[in-house]
């Protein structure tokens, strides 16, 4: 039996120097939110000419339209991606014709428009609003199921304990992803859009599950193995059901890195976050959430000693 | 019964959901009838971002709607882009309402859309013909903004004015020349400021006197003559007198340099003047051009509906005798006076327009006019290219998913993996059928929803083959094991799966389209694959653990050959 609960220090050494980082990377590095939030246009463009315009070249042609801060960033082999403030059609038109006319000739068209959205401020606003409040309301309703879920247990720990303990994995899973996706904006200028939040609230409902299945096993064991002290009694739930959290992460992490190296490049992000929160939930739930309900019934003890 | 035929009954009913489920799913179907016609016209929706095309939203501006009337003018209006973005040709657009706070907005889709700026153009270009009476109650006085600036424009110009005045007294200076340069006189600035010949009563008061009374011929006046229009700097070039019905009368040629003033009038603006009657494109059942008979100019002659019928008569009978203007796109084209009631719900347009132009707005009215103005406020355009690349990527992405899940099952559970491997596919068929029966609209991110669902729906059969191990590690047998491995892993795969539940529901419905289809598809999937992985792989164990050369063998069904283990 691996000794899992009682190496705890080391787990929330640890967890807690990753979530000191995410959270030292957020104060100083912040979220790049995505024109999702903020409004602004985003313009992918494939040149068929090789090689394509230099991004100097491509600003001075645009230069004339003062599109403000225009961003530049190649993807690809040919394309082009722009980012700027939110635009109008009529705009938009004269970006790609200065572009045609400047790179084009006149029997060739050189610029292909991938995409183009343009997102107007209020939209973004908006947006945002209901992302913020679709967390609330999940965070909400996960919290309220999973002290629902447990209601029977009451002995020794009570049953909020558990609620508790699985909110904590939970803040962990969400704040070391998006401690992850500052680092990754700071480094590579990925941005959260609403695609990110939706990442979030599956990983909210999806890495509360395992944590649920080791929570069941201990309740199950605590009335199975009465002889045994708590803490035993978690530890041979986590080793019990060690092997069918990773399996069942391991399907999961399976199609996503499937997805992830073959699917398309406007979800990969999206599905990066998913693994990042599938592998965290599942350590958490495994070296977090049962060594923490463990942490706290040994401080009740010491309590009640005292007394 | 039995509990054999029972196994059995449960697999004839899944075999004949895998047949129904199939026959959705397959695009066409090889026999021509009625019947299996049904089948071949369930086709898979595909979002934007699969399929390529724009979403466009719009806002709709109703400030000038009275309340109860927005939510009625804002149907119209759709109605009207729908009539539009039929024209386009795309199939299944999609053009609805939403109000969101007390702001209207109207969403546009079009998938496979070739030409977005000329689908852009067309919908934003038709036209908004407005009906509106005079407004009793003009906004009679200005802001005192409006007052301040008007005050500093004019103390501006007079300045300017001086300045002119001066230069044009300057002995050697030449008054054409200035007029050219400063004069805001735009019908005589280029002739040099010159009026031509005038008599008295052609001018304003002010400068009739002076130039008549108080200048001599070849003098520039050296005041500032103050008009309603400005300030001037006159000239007199020459006087004469001429034989008019007997008498004699004096006619005077002069030059002025005007430098304009703003009034009240200039800041109180037309719609101020003009006041909204509900009477809009919206109400129009016909628009055609016709000439009049008397000149032969082209004119375009409106019909309205039965509403618009109404209330054209209910306006011409309160303004009889009152003019009634018709704006187009926000400006007036013709503003008649109402000389009777009409009660035909028939009225025209006479502007200063040729045949062409008479046509294109007969035109424009005709294909529909939009009862209150809309802005552009959000765009999305996928090309098609793109959709379609991301598309079949996600497919592959999603087949090889499947493929190394089916290969972790069938190497780690053996026997029961092969079995949930096979529930799995099914579960692809029955989640393909219903996204196509309800239908499902599915984007890119609706996929990769489908995709994870099928990660996640054998997490189900890991807790139930784990459970099931357990109790065979603790001596039961291997039918009782089974049933204690279903049954007891189900708390923890029901918990589990509520928790991800809650979750896509909130997705679903706080979600952009984008999004719900997120939540849509992987809460579909959750659901099925609760089924798939208890009910049907449930049954293919039974099914296979009654015959007796797969019973034996402990290695088929992934366990040591350990009879009894102490559970201590």
């Amino acid at each position: 039996m691996l000794k899992i609960i009682q190496h705890r220090k080391i787990w929330f050494i640890i967890s807690g120097s990753l979530c000191l980082l995410s959270i030292l990377s957020l104060i100083f590095w912040g979220l790049k939110p995505a024109i999702d939030f903020t409004g602004g246009t985003l313009m992918e463009i494939e040149f068929s000419q090789i090689p394509r315009p230099t991004v100097n070249e491509i600003k001075e042609a645009l230069s004339p339209l003062n599109l403000g801060d225009l961003r530049i960033q190649y993807f690809g082999d040919k394309g082009v991606l722009f980012r700027l403030k939110n635009i109008d059609e009529d705009t938009h038109q004269k970006i790609l014709k200065s572009l045609e006319d400047k790179f084009g000739s006149k029997d060739k068209k050189v610029i292909e428009e991938k995409r183009f959205e343009s997102i107007g401020p209020i939209i973004g606003k908006e947006l945002s609003n209901k992302a913020k409040w679709s967390i609330t309301l999940v965070v909400i309703m996960i919290i309220v199921y999973v002290a629902w879920a447990f209601r029977r247990v009451s002995k020794p720990v009570s049953s909020w304990k558990y609620g508790l303990a699985a909110i904590a994995a939970l803040v962990h899973d969400i704040l070391i992803t998006t401690g992850i996706f500052s680092v990754l904006g700071h480094f590579l200028n990925v941005e959260i859009d609403i695609l990110f939040i939706t990442a979030l609230l599956t990983i909210l409902g999806y890495s509360v599950n395992d944590t649920i299945v080791v929570f069941d096993r201990t309740r199950e064991n605590l009335h199975r193995h009465p002889e045994e002290g708590f803490d035993e009694v978690v530890n041979r739930s986590v080793n019990e059901t060690i092997v069918r959290s990773i399996n069942t992460s391991l399907t999961t992490l399976f199609v996503l890195l499937s997805v992830f190296f073959l699917g398309g490049r406007t979800i990969r992000y999206f599905v990066l976050a998913l693994i990042f929160g599938v592998i965290f939930g599942t350590y958490s739930s495994i070296f977090i959430a049962s060594p923490l309900l463990v942490t706290w019934e040994k401080l009740r003890r010491k309590k009640q000693f005292k007394r | 019964m039995s509990k054999g035929r029972k196994i059995w009954l449960s697999l004839l009913a899944i075999i004949i959901l895998a047949i129904f489920c199939l026959m959705v799913d397959l695009p066409k179907l090889p026999w021509d009838k009625a019947f299996f016609n049904w089948f071949s016209r369930q086709k898979i929706h595909l979002g934007l971002d699969l399929q390529g095309g724009t979403h466009l939203v719009y806002q709709a501006d109703v400030s000038k709607i009275p309340v109860k009337d927005r939510a009625s003018a804002i149907e119209g209006v759709r109605d009207v882009i729908e009539r539009r973005v039929n024209a386009f040709g795309v199939s299944e657009p999609i053009v609805q309402t939403d109000k969101v706070g007390n702001q209207w907005r109207l969403i546009v889709e079009l998938p496979g859309i070739k030409d977005v700026n000329q689908a852009i153009k067309m919908i934003g270009e038709t036209p908004l013909l407005e009906f509106k009476e005079q407004n009793p109650n003009p906004q009679p006085k200005l802001t005192p903004q409006e007052k301040e600036e008007m005050e500093k424009y004019n103390q501006e110009a007079k300045k300017r004015a001086e300045n002119v005045l001066k230069e044009a007294l300057t002995p050697g200076s030449k008054f054409e020349e200035l007029a050219k340069k400063y004069s805001e006189d735009e019908a005589n600035r280029d002739k040099g400021g010159d009026l031509g010949w005038f008599g008295r009563g052609k001018m304003v008061k002010e400068f009739e006197e002076a130039v008549f009374d108080k200048m001599k011929k070849g003098e520039v006046y050296p005041k500032l003559v103050k008009t309603v229009f400005g300030y001037h700097i006159i000239k007199k070039i020459d006087e004469r007198e001429k034989e008019e019905n007997g008498k004699k009368v004096k006619e005077v040629k002069a030059s002025h340099i005007l430098i304009k003033t703003k009034s009240e009038a200039d800041y109180l603006k037309q719609k101020d003047l003009w006041k909204y009657t509900g009477l809009t494109g919206k109400q129009l059942k016909r628009a055609q051009v016709e000439f009049d008979q008397t000149t032969g100019e082209p004119r375009v002659a409106l019909e309205f509906n039965k509403e618009g019928k109404k209330l054209f008569a209910e306006i011409t009978e309160r303004n009889v005798g009152k003019p009634v203007a018709i704006f187009l796109d926000g400006s007036p084209i013709s503003i008649p006076i109402v000389k009777e009631k009409i009660s035909g719900g028939k009225a025209v347009i006479t502007g200063k327009f040729d045949l062409k132009e008479a046509k294109k707005l007969a035109q424009r009215l005709q294909e529909g006019a939009l009862p209150v103005p809309i802005k552009l406020i959000s765009q999305q355009t996928i090309g098609p290219t793109l959709g379609k690349i991301s598309l079949k990527k996600s497919l592959t992405a999603g087949l090889f998913g499947l493929l190394l899940i089916a290969l972790f099952m069938i190497i780690y559970y053996r026997l029961p993996g092969l079995l949930a491997v096979i529930a799995l596919c099914l579960y692809g068929g029955i989640s393909l059928a219903i996204f196509k029966l309800i239908p499902v609209t599915l984007t890119l991110a609706g996929v990769a929803g489908f995709i994870l669902s099928i990660g996640m729906a054998v997490d189900a059969n890991v807790l139930i083959f784990e459970r099931f191990k357990e109790e065979k590690k603790w001596g039961r047998s291997l039918d009782e094991a089974i049933e204690q491995g279903f049954k007891r892993a189900w708390p923890s795969i029901r918990d589990g799966n509520v928790s991800t539940l809650i979750t896509c529901f909130i997705l679903y419905y706080f979600g952009t389209s984008l999004i719900r289809g997120f939540g849509l598809t992987l809460g579909i999937g959750v659901l099925i694959s609760m089924f798939s992985a208890i009910v049907v792989t449930r049954t293919f164990i039974r099914l296979v653990s009654r015959w007796s050369f797969l019973r034996k063998s402990n290695w088929l069904w992934g366990v040591k050959k350990i009879k009894v283990i102490e559970n201590k």
